[in-house]
């Protein structure tokens, strides 16, 4: 055991920056059929994709005058299918209210993540880096960020992950903030995530989800496509039915065109 | 030196006791002093296929809870000089093996100069099947011709890779041998079982022997006699090639190619 200091109790509170992975579910309309409708279709086919992830609704899409969704109803068909709906964002006054009374949390908009916007050039984001020292620099001066950590670095482009065993049933990794590449076998059941890119030189046989935080430009890429489920940004595709003869057990790329389509060519 | 051997699978009914048995038998039948464990507490059946169950007085959980000492517990093999059996209990569940038990147990095995244990692990990936994997030097992995079993073969491959005291510690990682086993060279042929090369694609670790499917098999067990002695089977014959692969020799692989009958074979009968 190195010690490099004299030891010092911990504190009984101490607070760092996270980031939170979630799922953000916009709303574009409030009617409850239409949500229904369309919750149903969306799940059926994969009734067990969420497994307890955090979810935020997103009211930036709504029409100005939408009457507010039934947001307990929502709450319940969403916890139903493993999401753990907890907050609004983006939500007038009205929503917000109506929110808070079925015990969603509403979230400050300068606290969350860019709106997603309802036009295609989204609102410039405060620089997150800026935000981030800032908050450090507060907190520090009021003693409660410990003074050894590592002082919050501005967010570079995180190095490229490099996995050189097989990916086996069962087994996740994530590649936080970059890229992954990975020289073996993705097998079925295993699951490949990265914030940025994935490469697989070798049979994608299991998931494969880029863009996991947002990213519409990420792709993904192999060298023998045979993948259960692929997703970019949150959008994603399973292949119940065999991929394009093109592509299947082939060379393939995986993006995401309109920022809405999964779109697979060969390479 | 003893090495520690895992015979797992993940999924149930594909042959890890009988495996287990029977390379425990061919290892004890070259000389090597050898102890076969059984983890499946609970759903005992090691003693049944090594024909020693009436024999059982103290177990593995007795043993790792200090009611007996190991040599109360050891069962002296009646077929082969050198192999020794560890029984589960039938009567506790595997929440009774602890880690520390389980490792005291396999050194007092390792202090009495065994060269080889063999841990035959329950199926699943719950508690009864990590302990019987964490300690594991080099691992079996049991494998039927069918998309199930290869799954879970490729799951517990991982749990062997994250949770073996070898991955823990960050040690050279466990050594691991694909079985095949079950193996109907005419139904892989005519498509309706995966062939043995489709598996070892998919799991890709180096295959250690393919098992054909035999009623030899079942009338073992019965009889309590591990199959490798079934002398001129081609089961038997099978886990001898699976045995010297493991101990490094190089043997061809047999039992895999399918020869269509010939027309005397076909009216005279024959299997």
């Amino acid at each position: 055991m190195s010690r490099r200091r004299e030891p010092r109790p911990a504190p009984a509170l101490e607070l760092k920056t996270t980031r939170l992975a979630g799922i953000q579910v916009i709303l574009n309309s409030a009617e409850h059929a239409a949500l229904d409708t369309h919750l149903s279709t969306l799940f059926a086919a994969t009734p067990d994709f969420f497994d307890g992830e955090a979810a935020v609704f997103e009211c930036g899409r709504l029409p100005a005058d939408a009457p507010s969704p039934d947001w307990g109803w929502l709450a319940r068909e969403l916890e139903s299918r493993g999401l753990n709906p907890f907050a609004v964002q983006n939500a007038s006054a009205e929503l917000a209210a109506a929110a808070r009374e079925a015990g969603l949390l509403v979230l400050n908009d300068s606290a969350t993540a860019p709106a997603v916007a309802a036009e295609p050039a989204p609102a410039p984001a405060p620089d997150p880096a800026a935000a981030i020292a800032a908050l450090a620099a507060a907190a520090r001066e009021a003693g409660l960020l410990n003074d050894d950590a590592p002082a919050p670095a501005a967010p570079a482009a995180a190095p490229t992950r490099i996995i050189d065993k097989p990916l086996r049933s069962g087994q996740r990794v994530y590649a936080a903030g970059g890229d992954i590449v990975v020289l073996a076998a993705v097998n079925p059941g295993a699951e490949v995530i990265a914030d940025g890119s994935i490469h697989v030189y070798a049979p994608l046989k299991g998931r494969a989800l880029a863009g996991a935080r947002g990213d519409t430009s990420a792709r993904i890429f192999t060298t023998q496509l045979e993948a259960e489920l692929v997703s970019i940004a949150g959008v994603y595709r399973t292949f119940d039915t065999a991929p394009d003869a093109a592509v299947a057990k082939k060379p393939a790329q995986i993006r995401l065109a309109d920022a809405s389509q999964i779109v697979i060519e060969p390479l | 030196m003893t090495t520690i051997i895992t015979v797992t699978s993940g999924k149930g009914g594909v042959g890890k006791t009988t495996t287990s048995a029977s390379i425990a038998s061919g290892l004890a039948m070259r000389g090597f002093k050898t102890a076969v464990i059984d983890f499946d507490v609970g759903l005992r059946n090691l003693d049944l296929i090594m024909g020693c169950e009436r024999r059982v007085v103290y177990d593995f959980v007795n043993v790792i809870q200090g009611d007996a000492n190991l040599n109360q517990a050891l069962i002296k093999d009646k077929h082969s000089e050198n192999l020794y059996v560890l029984p589960a209990s039938q009567t506790r569940d595997k929440d009774a093996l602890t880690e520390e038990g389980v490792e005291k147990v396999l050194k007092d095995l390792e202090h009495q100069g065994f060269d080889y244990i063999v841990c035959d692990s329950p199926a699943g990936i719950e508690h009864g099947a990590v302990m019987a994997l964490t300690f594991a030097d080099e691992a079996i992995i049991v494998t039927n011709p069918e998309v199930s079993s290869v799954r879970d073969s490729d799951r517990i491959l991982g749990i062997i890779q994250s949770k073996s005291r070898r991955a823990v510690e960050g040690r050279e990682a466990v050594k691991e041998h694909l079985l095949v086993t079950r193996y109907s060279p005419k139904r892989a042929t005519e498509g309706e079982m995966l062939t043995y090369t489709d598996i070892q694609e998919l799991l890709r670790i180096p295959l250690l022997g393919v098992i054909p499917e035999s009623e030899t098999v079942l009338q073992a067990s019965n009889q309590g006699i591990p199959a490798i002695h079934q002398k001129d089977t081609p089961v038997a014959n099978a886990y001898q090639d699976a045995i010297a692969r493991f101990l490094g020799e190089e043997h061809p692989l047999r039992f895999v190619e399918y020869e269509k009958p010939g027309l005397i074979k076909r009216l005279f009968g024959g299997k």
